[in-house]
């Protein structure tokens, strides 16, 4: 948002934004902005949410001024998405799209203004949910990763590693039966719900794994017992915030 | 076959999309929607099916894109994603299946209207060629090109300035009017340069509607003018000389080898068949 430019077009002048974010690559919270970006990454079912939602707690008893954002939270955006959703209107493109304009509305309103200020923004799922999920509906592997180019670049990106009939033993437990995208019936590899999810989510798995030295994603054991997987977190976390320099304090 | 700027789109077929894609773009003003009311109708007098569409009229996007523009707090990298879903769902759900009944689409706006408005905001312009590579190269872009001055009348004694015409977004310090002007003339500018970089055909919009209409039904037949038969390469003099030496060896041969493997007497007897069946094996000359 700084690089601005001054030219003249007839009888104005005027003043541009010439690109509005700096190139992702170049967007390392750790240089440009004071705040800390950490997300986490998984698969549904691999405990990712619990381990965030405790590092969220640990955080604000530190006293850090801590803000939490969810994928696919937009208030902007949500009733277009659920209208997709709920009349099977979505396919791989505009599914991918849909999600990343949800991510654009929380990144412009919320995640890069609140990373400026100083604060430790904490975002359950984040661009690797993107590639991985729109990869395996059969996006085009590059054209997903240009999209998200705005994306502001993580402090740490958490990835929560869990063989696949772990995580969906956990999730056969807790709820009754898989949603229809969510499951990736929208792909057509067979009608029950619990199939389509067990190959939707490995495919999902087999990008994942492949971004975990594309992006340098963090791997946290999601076999592990809860305290030591958030033990882990909180001491690669900790190392990140003790260099932080302009970090907001609670009031 | 049909073909897009780049990449193509999960389960998109490119072959079959026999209808034609006509593209009508130009600024805000430039008359594009008069326009396709009076072409709709005339095409579909000589008998043509006509799909028309444009911006934000998808059925995903559309209206969550109209309560978005109404709040005051749209940013400029959602509002080009949003955009572009209202888009890709239009060219999969009306686009692509129209071109494949043999449609002709006409479509008010493209993806140039898009980038250009996302330029003028400040997104990166490879950025917005990489998302709207997936889009379809049309048959023809037709660009309804008016200047400030005669564009300014228009706006004004007809409907008024609107915010997001006039760029309020971008430049809420000034009155409609001065943001009006220098919005416009900074998207005029990133036309043109889309123009040559997409090959738009240029038509002088400021003209009265009549004549610009008559200029666009003039074009589009040429458009939908039936492609010159395959080009069949007709032989030249040399081939033709060439081709009838190789038939001329290959008779001869075959004639020799035919005496040869026969006694001398047998020779006259027969002499007409080699000839005669070389030529119906190598075909007519």
């Amino acid at each position: 948002m700084e690089i601005t430019s001054n030219f003249h077009i007839g009888p104005f002048e005027i003043l541009f934004p010439l690109k509005p974010f700096v190139p992702s690559s170049e967007h390392d919270g750790e240089n440009i902005f004071p705040g800390r970006l950490f997300v986490v990454e998984g698969i549904d079912g691999s405990g990712k949410s619990t381990q965030l939602s405790l590092l969220h707690k640990w955080l604000e008893s530190k006293g850090y001024g801590v803000v939490f954002s969810e994928w696919n939270s937009s208030p902007l955006v949500k009733d277009t998405t659920k209208l997709g959703k709920k009349k099977k209107l979505l396919t791989p493109a505009t599914f991918s799209l849909i999600h990343a304009t949800d991510f654009a509305d929380r990144t412009e309103r919320s995640i890069l203004p609140l990373l400026k200020a100083g604060a430790v923004v904490l975002c359950d799922r984040y661009v690797y949910t993107a590639f991985a999920r729109d990869v395996a509906r059969g996006m085009d592997r590059e054209w997903v990763r240009d999209l998200y180019d705005f994306a502001a670049k993580p402090t740490v990106a958490f990835y929560f590693r869990v063989p696949l009939e772990t995580a969906i033993g956990r999730l056969l437990g807790a709820r009754d039966g898989f949603k229809y995208y969510e499951a990736g019936l929208d792909l057509g590899l067979t009608d029950d719900a619990e199939d389509s999810f067990r190959m939707f989510q490995g495919r999902i798995l087999e990008e994942y794994e492949k971004m975990i030295p594309e992006f340098g994603l963090v791997v946290i054991d999601a076999t592990l017992p809860v305290e030591v997987q958030q033990a882990q977190m909180r001491q690669i976390a900790g190392k990140h915030l003790e260099s932080a320099k302009n970090l907001r304090i609670r009031p | 076959m049909r073909q897009t700027y780049g990449k193509q789109l999960p389960a998109m077929t490119l072959s079959g999309l026999a209808g034609k894609l006509i593209v009508i773009e130009g600024t805000d003003g430039a008359g594009r929607t008069t326009q396709i009311n009076q072409l709709k109708p005339w095409l579909e007098e000589l008998g043509h099916a006509v799909l028309d569409t444009g911006m934000t009229r998808s059925r995903l996007a559309g209206e969550g894109i109209h309560r978005a523009k109404e709040g005051n707090n749209l940013g400029h990298v959602t509002q080009s994603l949003f955009y572009a879903t209202d888009f890709i769902d239009r060219l999969e759900n009306e686009i692509i299946p129209a071109l494949r009944a043999g449609f002709i689409v006409l479509t008010d706006r493209y993806i140039y209207s898009l980038m250009a408005r996302a330029t003028v905001r400040g997104m990166d312009p490879s950025w917005l060629r990489s998302i709207y590579s997936v889009a379809l190269r049309p048959d023809a872009i037709f660009y309804l090109r008016i200047g400030l001055d005669e564009l300014l009348p228009r706006v004004v004694f007809s409907r008024g300035f609107n915010y997001w015409e006039s760029g309020m977004d971008l430049f809420p310090g000034h009155d409609m009017y001065g943001s009006f002007c220098i919005y416009q003339t900074a998207l005029l500018a990133e036309f043109d340069r889309l123009s040559e970089e997409f090959h738009f055909e240029t038509i002088d919009a400021s003209a009265d509607a009549e004549t610009v209409c008559e200029h666009l039904k003039a074009r589009i037949l040429e458009t939908l003018k039936p492609p010159a038969p395959e080009a069949v390469a007709l032989p030249t003099y040399v081939d033709f000389m060439e081709t009838l030496e190789q038939r001329l060896a290959g008779i001869l041969t075959t004639g020799r080898k035919f005496a040869e493997d026969r006694p001398p007497q047998a020779m006259q007897v027969s002499s007409h068949a080699p000839t005669a069946h070389a030529t119906r094996e190598n075909g007519p000359l």
